[in-house]
């Protein structure tokens, strides 16, 4: 081939390698895990669509940071494994920031208070968590529930009944396999909302300490992190986070410790 | 490899993986015991039938029949439904606090809360594999030569003698086989009820993973406890067919 034709198949190339190039590095897209039974935080339509809180956050802030996002369905079970061995890239599910769970995974800043509490049918009495001792309990496998009621009562104790997911949970409870239940005040208020036949209470307890919902990464990612948390201020800053607060909760917006 | 395995968390939590054992041995032995009574029963009354009279047409209907359906819808869903839909929509309608169809009121609760889960997972695998069971048995008695059942009638017995002395007896020895792979099958579908909350082998591994986000561990040391769990049983198998295969050539 002669120099001039060969340069010119180089140029007409490149002409349409590097607009991709350019293209493809603004349009990221981050594989976003979430659960799929965790209402209202995110769950699936009839559709098969994942929608709630954590989803329209997620969007909010990839559209403020300037990336695209494809939701994937993700069961919690083996979840922080997920960003881990790269089949996701970003978790958004409901998940409490853990100093246990700091050392598989690394956060973004907190996007939601979230507290737990105890639900109880009108059977037993129980005031706090240590009348949990006597019980049968439910939670759900390795969440945060799991994690302070097997520090109450001993993490070997079979009285702890521990689930694949939420509504499982909830369910035994109804039915009586367990006497309690232990998970997320935000979940389980929506929960004792939507079932108001079944009369459940919520009981609190002074040794479950503020916690806060927070976006995973795999660990060490800076670069994703900092764009997720940019857009996290930038959507708490403009009244977006607000907005969509109020859409599925109240009108008592919380601050968030964004340092 | 194996020097980076963290083993010490298998021995913080040793307490849930022994009573997990405890409790798969529990459940493995009843539903073993259960699951073959109740498919012997089935089978026989799955090849129940009469020549003549009113039992010719009894038979086939109000015996055969169910037993047909029966077996055809506990074999053709998967287990994991069944232990879902006897734990949740079943056993609510018959041991509730507030109006059981067998069990009520304070019992019920007390029921439902300790063994609630025991239950549900002893009793959905009992009657899945009493349906594979009484197809077992089918096999068994339909191998065994005419010739003996004829020969036992002639004789004078009547149908349930020929099928309890010389029949059954035979068909033992042939089904042994097929009765130990049921028994190693039902020791290793008890950790479906892991779903439903029940403490056995396979919970407490889901509960070390869970809490590390480790799956070696945990995952290694339940693979070698139900293998050797499944190695005991097939000994004890293969002891029994020496036991009562004097009787044939083979």
């Amino acid at each position: 081939m002669s120099f001039k034709k060969f340069a010119l198949l180089a140029s007409s190339v490149l002409a349409f390698a590097l607009p991709a190039v350019a293209v493809h590095a603004a349009d990221q897209t981050y594989v976003v895990g979430a659960g799929g039974t965790y209402r209202p935080f995110e769950f699936e339509t009839a559709k098969k669509e994942l929608v709630g809180f954590d989803i329209d956050i997620i969007k909010a802030v990839s559209k403020a940071s300037g990336f695209n996002i494809k939701l994937v369905s993700t069961p919690w079970e083996g979840i922080f494994a997920t960003v881990n061995q790269g089949d996701r890239d970003i978790l958004i599910s409901g998940i409490t920031i853990t100093d246990k769970r700091k050392e598989m995974v690394d956060f973004s800043l907190p996007y939601f208070p979230a507290d737990q509490v105890i639900i109880v049918g009108d059977g037993p009495k129980v005031t706090g968590l240590a009348d949990l001792k006597k019980l049968q309990v439910g939670v759900v496998n390795s969440s945060t529930g799991d994690i302070v009621v097997s520090e109450e009562i001993g993490k070997n104790n079979v009285a702890i009944h521990r689930f694949d997911n939420t509504p499982l949970m909830l369910e035994e409870l109804y039915r009586g396999g367990v006497d309690a239940a232990v998970g997320d005040v935000g979940v389980i208020k929506f929960y004792i909302k939507s079932h108001p036949e079944k009369k459940f209470k919520v009981v609190g307890d002074n040794k479950f300490t503020r916690q806060y919902f927070g976006m995973a990464v795999q660990k060490g990612n800076k670069v994703l992190l900092d764009k997720i948390n940019a857009g996290l201020k930038k959507i708490v800053a403009d009244g977006t986070y607000a907005k969509i607060y109020k859409e599925w909760f109240d009108d008592n917006v919380p601050t968030l410790p964004l340092q | 490899m194996f020097s980076s395995f963290h083993w010490q968390i298998i021995e913080e939590y040793l307490p849930l993986f022994i009573e997990g054992t405890w409790m798969t041995l529990k459940a493995a032995v009843i539903c073993v015991i259960a699951g073959t009574l109740l498919g012997l029963v089935l089978g026989v009354g799955r090849l129940a039938e009469a020549r003549h009279g009113f039992y010719k047409y009894f038979l086939r209907y109000a015996v055969q029949l169910p037993v047909r359906f029966y077996v055809s819808f506990f074999r053709g869903t998967p287990l994991f439904v069944q232990i879902l839909l006897i734990h949740f929509a079943l056993m609510p309608l018959l041991i509730n606090p507030s109006g059981g169809l067998i069990v009520s009121g304070d019992l019920a609760r007390e029921i439902r809360s300790q063994y609630g889960a025991f239950l549900s997972a002893v009793l959905a695998i009992s009657l899945n594999s009493g349906a594979y069971v009484s197809e077992i048995f089918r096999a068994g008695i339909q191998s065994i030569d005419r010739g003996q059942s004829e020969a036992s009638r002639s004789l004078g017995m009547n149908y349930l003698q020929t099928l309890r002395k010389v029949v059954l007896p035979q068909a033992f020895r042939r089904m042994l086989p097929p009765l130990g792979n049921n028994a190693i099958a039902i020791v290793k579908d008890s950790s479906l009820a892991s779903a439903i909350g029940l403490a056995e082998l396979a919970y407490a591994a889901r509960t070390v993973s869970g809490a590390y986000a480790r799956y070696w561990e945990p995952y290694l040391t339940i693979s070698l406890i139900y293998w050797g769990i499944t190695l005991l049983l097939s000994a004890f198998v293969e002891h029994l067919e020496k036991r009562y295969g004097k009787g044939d050539a083979r």
